[in-house]
Parts: C-alpha cells; structure tokens; sequence
C-alpha cells in the first residue's frame, strides 16, 4: 500500500507542475504582453510616454526576464502562498481566492452530496425492480439529465424562478457562518440544478453495476442462506456495487468544476467560478494563473483520493 | 405496455435481420431501424441538423447578423421563433448556429483527435524517454478540468471562432494521444509488424502502413464520441460569454442573451436551449448505437 501510495504521489507532482507552466506560459501568447494592455487600456498620452511606460512596466514585473525564470519566480512565490497583484482589482490575488474559495467548496460539496444520496438509492431501486414504472421513470430521469446541457437546465430553472415566484438573484452573498438559513437559500437552486446534471450518470452506473452483482454466485448463496432481502441486496450487493461508482465519482470531479463555473455564473454565486470568468474577460492574468493553478490542484488531489480509496477497497488494484 | 412493444420489436428485428441479408439502401435502413430504434431516432436528429447546416442560406429567411426588425416581437406570423433583444429573426439565428455548431464540432474533433493520434502513434512506436515525457505532458494537459482548460486557452488566444476550435481540439488532443497510444502499443507487438520489419520496412513506413492505419477503428469512435462533446463545450464557452463573439449566432451564445430578458421573451432561450439538446440527444443516441453495433460484448447489453 505505501508503494503505492508513494507512486500516486510521485505523479502528482509533476503533472502539477507540468499543468502550471503550461499555463504560465499560455498566459504569455498573447499578442502585445500585459504590460501593453495595461498601458495603452489606461492611456491618453502621446505614444512616447507611453512607450517609456511599458518599459517600466515591464522591469517593475519583470516581463523582461527570460520566460524560465519568471516561472521559476512565480512558482516560488506562489508555493509561499503570495499569487501576486491583480491588474484589475487592486489586491492580492491570494486575497481574492480566500474569499471566494469557500463558497465554491461549499456548492461542490453540497453537489456532490445532494447528487450522491438521490442518485444512488434510485439507482438500487431501478436495478431490483428491473423493467417496472419505477425503472422507467429513474431511466428516463437520468437519461434527459445526460441530454440537456447543464448551462439550459440552469436557465430553465432560474426562468421558472423568475416567472412563478418572482425570485431574483441575490445582491450580496451570505456565508454560511453569518446566516445559515440566508446562506442555504442562496445556494439551494445551483446545488439541485447541478446535482441533477451530475446524478444522472451515477444513477445509471449504479444500476448496471446492480444488475450484474445482483448475478453473481455469492449473492445467490446469500439469498440461499436466508437472508432478508434487504440484507442481500444492501451488504451483500451494493457494497460491491459501489467500487466503480466511486471512481466515477473522481472522475466527474472535472466537469463538477466546470459546471460550478456555469452555475455561479447563472446564479450569481460570487465564487471562484465567476471569479475566473471575470479575470479571462478582463485579462486579468495573474487571477487567471491563480485560479486555475487552484483548480487543478484540487482536481489532481480528488483523482489521488479516489485512487487511495479504490486501492484500500480493492486489493487487486495495489499490488497489482 | 412498453415491454410489450420492446418484445414486438425484437421479434420484428429478429424477421428483418434473417429474411433481409442482401438487402439495398431502404433494406439497410428497416434493419437499423428495427435493431436500434433509438439509433434510428439519432440518426434522424442528425440528418436533420446536417441538412440544417448544409442548406442555411435557403432555409433561413433572414441572415443571421441582419438587425432590421423590431426587438422582442413574440414567436408567430412572419417570425416563428420571434426576435431578439437587437430585433434579429430568431429562427435564422437557430438555422444558422446549426451551421457554425456543426463546423466547430467537426473541425475541432478532425483536428484534435488527428493530432493525438499523431502523436499517440508515434511516441507508442519509439518508446523510451520520448515516450515518458510525452505521457507526463498529457498527464498535465489531463490535471486541468476540461472547462477550466478551455477558458484559460480562450485567455491566451483572445476570442474568436477559430480560437474556440483550437482550443477545443487541445482538449481532445490528450485523451486522443493516451487511448491510440494504448491501442498502438498493442498493435506494435502483432507479427505483421514484424513481418514488415523483416522486410527491411524502415521506421516512419511502419508507423504509416502499418501501425497507422490498424488504429483507425479507435480513430472513428473517438471522432463520433466526441463531436456531441464539442459542441456543448462550445456552447457552454459562448454562455459564459468567452466563446464566439457575441454577433456570431452560437446557440450557447443566444442562451446568454436570453437570460438577460427572461421574462419579456422566454423564448429566447427555449429555442436555442431547445436545439442544443436536441443535437446532443441525437448525436448521443447515433453514437451509442454505432457502438453497440460494433462491439458485439455490448449487443443486448444490460445498459
């Protein structure tokens, strides 16, 4: 186990690593570097003056030093915590994430949580009344939640507020720790909407993987035994039903980020989703680097425990 | 009542598949029709939003950036699908956005998926180091979410429709590379390789003739999965409003003017909410039969 612990975690690093530079130096293709948008965004003086800005600018950020060694600069300042200035909101973009990064861990955790608890038991009961009304109606549940984009189920949703109860986005968010209640009903439409984007697939996995354990020899002989049903089909059954479903679970944790940027977005949620948003459209480069340097830290650590929890559930995997 | 006509089918597909082996173009078609009804739906949905696509300029009545009409008219009369927030004709907006969907969605799939195959190919043949690095090169394009990538891409390259159909083929380019490398590593170790090496083959001939084009079912599966795939990431770049510029006719984008005036014109976003779905929904369904129809294990399968 600790080997493979150990190996998980000598990949982690440099896919990190790997994932920053690239986007660091992503951040550096743009035509006319940031010290030019900045100045000529700004600017009414004559082009000499500006100019001599740039120039400025540039030594003062130090855009003239070989692309290398500002990433190296970036990385060290950025594993201290200090991501840099924001061009457009004056203050640190570390400060920036602070704020904004608990209100996006908490819808994906309500997400995942209210997507989980939904989504599996239906699941179960799809698969042990196999080609009843009640399998139909999971199937059909989760297969128009695997058709319809996450963006229009959002829009729909926030239409169908509008219009029938008059609701209307917040103006200022509430934390959790201020006013549960305020907070919670805020966050309640994006966490069902996605939840019920991200339930879909888990449902239907859940159910194949039902149908085919509820085949297996031990189950049989555990309805041979005498068990209660509900002993077979919850221990025995589920619990071995479940292995595939988690790592799916990690692996829906990607489009669980992206689709948190959509629903922030579409219930003015101020996260880091829309954070992000704001900061591309802007060209806020350093919240850019930062966020997404953020992202993909929390999506390699969710692939890693996924792949501890799959690795301590299932023996084969880790020393295999 | 659904069992009943789920039995009436496969007794129908079973009649059609013995008594209908040499069969034409409308034989074809019953067979498929029977065998995978949902198929079938799919491959409808999809015809229709190719020919959508191809015949744009002679279906829709109006150009898609025409501005002469005025805003908010509700559907009905001479615009069905009513007019936007700048007085646009809805529907040749919708008509339109097929044609830029599909050719967002083809190109950028063509190309990525190309390119990692390339690639895949390649590093599979020589191994090594080259090989090594090129596997944590993916492993990095893999450790940034799909979305995230994309807007961090839109960033760097600015907006426009050729950059959303770069940008997204750099999303596809790693998951390509990974499964045709894993597919050609097999296919390097088959005995015709050897045979071709024997021959005194030299290198490049072999990944070209030979290993290249035994890759090809991978290639055609990744290409029909993932054409659903860019398109609603497409689509969900323009809501956010980092896609195709605004005056393009993206259905994503439509969406997002949509939301801006809710409730004086719903439809708005219906319309265009409508016709995403209706392509992934098509698409989906197409890609899942052709699958099911190539992959014997999955025939029947417990789905």
């Amino acid at each position: 186990m600790r080997k493979y612990i150990l190996h998980r975690l000598l990949l982690f690093v440099p896919s990190l690593l790997g994932a920053s530079l690239l986007i660091f130096v992503l951040m550096r293709l743009v035509p006319g570097d940031i010290a030019e948008i900045i100045v000529y965004q700004a600017g009414s003086e004559s082009s000499t003056v500006q100019q001599k800005q740039v120039q400025e600018i540039r030594t003062e950020l130090g855009l003239d030093r070989p692309v290398l060694v500002q990433y190296a600069a970036w990385l060290g300042n950025a594993l201290r915590g200090d991501f840099g200035q924001s061009y457009v909101q004056s203050r640190p973009v570390t400060e920036i994430i602070r704020e904004r990064f608990p209100r996006s861990l908490e819808l994906a955790l309500l997400t995942l949580v209210v997507a989980v608890v939904w989504a599996v038991p239906l699941g179960v009961i799809s698969a042990v009344r196999q080609n009843t009304w009640a399998d139909y109606l999971v199937r059909v549940v989760s297969i128009s939640g695997l058709s319809l984009p996450i963006f229009f189920t959002g829009v729909l949703i926030l239409w169908a507020l509008v219009r029938f109860f008059h609701w209307l986005p917040p103006l200022e968010f509430v934390a959790f720790f201020d006013d549960p209640v305020e907070n919670l009903k805020q966050m309640v439409w994006p966490t069902l909407a996605q939840a019920y984007y991200i339930s879909a697939p888990i449902m239907r996995l859940t159910r194949s993987q039902m149908l085919e354990v509820v085949r297996h020899d031990y189950v049989r002989t555990a309805r041979a035994k005498g068990l209660a049903e509900r002993a077979v089909v919850y221990r025995h059954a589920l619990s071995n039903s479940l292995l595939p479903v988690i790592t799916f679970v990690g692996w829906w944790g990607g489009r669980l980020l992206g689709g948190i940027v959509i629903m922030e977005i579409i219930f003015s949620v101020p996260g880091m989703g829309t954070a992000l948003v704001q900061a591309v459209s802007n060209r806020d480069y350093p919240t850019v680097q930062a966020i997404v340097f953020v992202m993909a830290l929390i999506f390699l650590m969710l692939n890693l425990l996924v792949d501890m929890v799959y690795g301590w559930l299932d023996p084969r995997i880790r020393y295999a | 009542m659904a069992d009943q006509t789920g039995v009436a089918m496969g007794a129908a597909s079973v009649k059609v598949a013995e008594g209908d082996r040499g069969r034409g173009i409308v034989g074809s078609l019953s067979w498929f029709a029977a065998r995978q009804p949902l198929g079938f739906v799919g491959a409808i949905l999809v015809l229709a939003l190719v020919v959508t696509a191809i015949f744009a300029p002679a279906l829709a009545p109006y150009g898609p950036k025409d501005a002469a009409f005025a805003a908010y008219v509700p559907p009905g009369g001479e615009f069905p699908m009513g007019t936007d927030h700048l007085g646009r004709d809805m529907l040749s907006r919708i008509v339109w956005g097929a044609r830029l969907s599909l050719y967002v969605g083809l190109t950028s799939v063509l190309f990525g998926v190309t390119v990692g195959a390339l690639w895949g190919v390649v590093t599979a043949y020589f191994g090594g180091a080259a090989d090594t690095v090129s596997q944590r090169i993916v492993d990095s394009l893999m450790a940034l979410p799909p979305i995230i990538l994309a807007l961090a891409l839109m960033a760097g390259l600015g907006q426009s429709v050729t950059n959303v159909i770069v940008a997204l083929a750099v999303l596809l380019v790693p998951t390509a590379a990974r499964t045709i490398r894993s597919v050609a590593l097999s296919i390097k170790e088959m005995p015709y390789v050897e045979a071709a090496r024997g021959a005194g083959a030299t290198e490049w001939r072999i990944i070209f003739r030979h290993v290249l084009p035994n890759t090809m079912a991978t290639y055609i599966v990744l290409v029909t999965v993932n054409i659903a795939y860019a398109i609603v990431v497409e689509a969900a770049l323009s809501f956010l409003g980092l896609g195709a510029p605004p005056d393009e006719p993206s259905w994503g984008g439509m969406l997002t003017a949509g939301t801006q005036a809710l409730e004086t014109a719903p439809w708005m976003i219906f319309f265009p909410g409508l016709a995403i779905s209706l392509t992934v929904f098509g698409l989906n369904l197409l890609g899942d039969a052709i699958r099911d129809l190539t992959d014997p294990q999955l025939r029947g399968g417990l789905g």
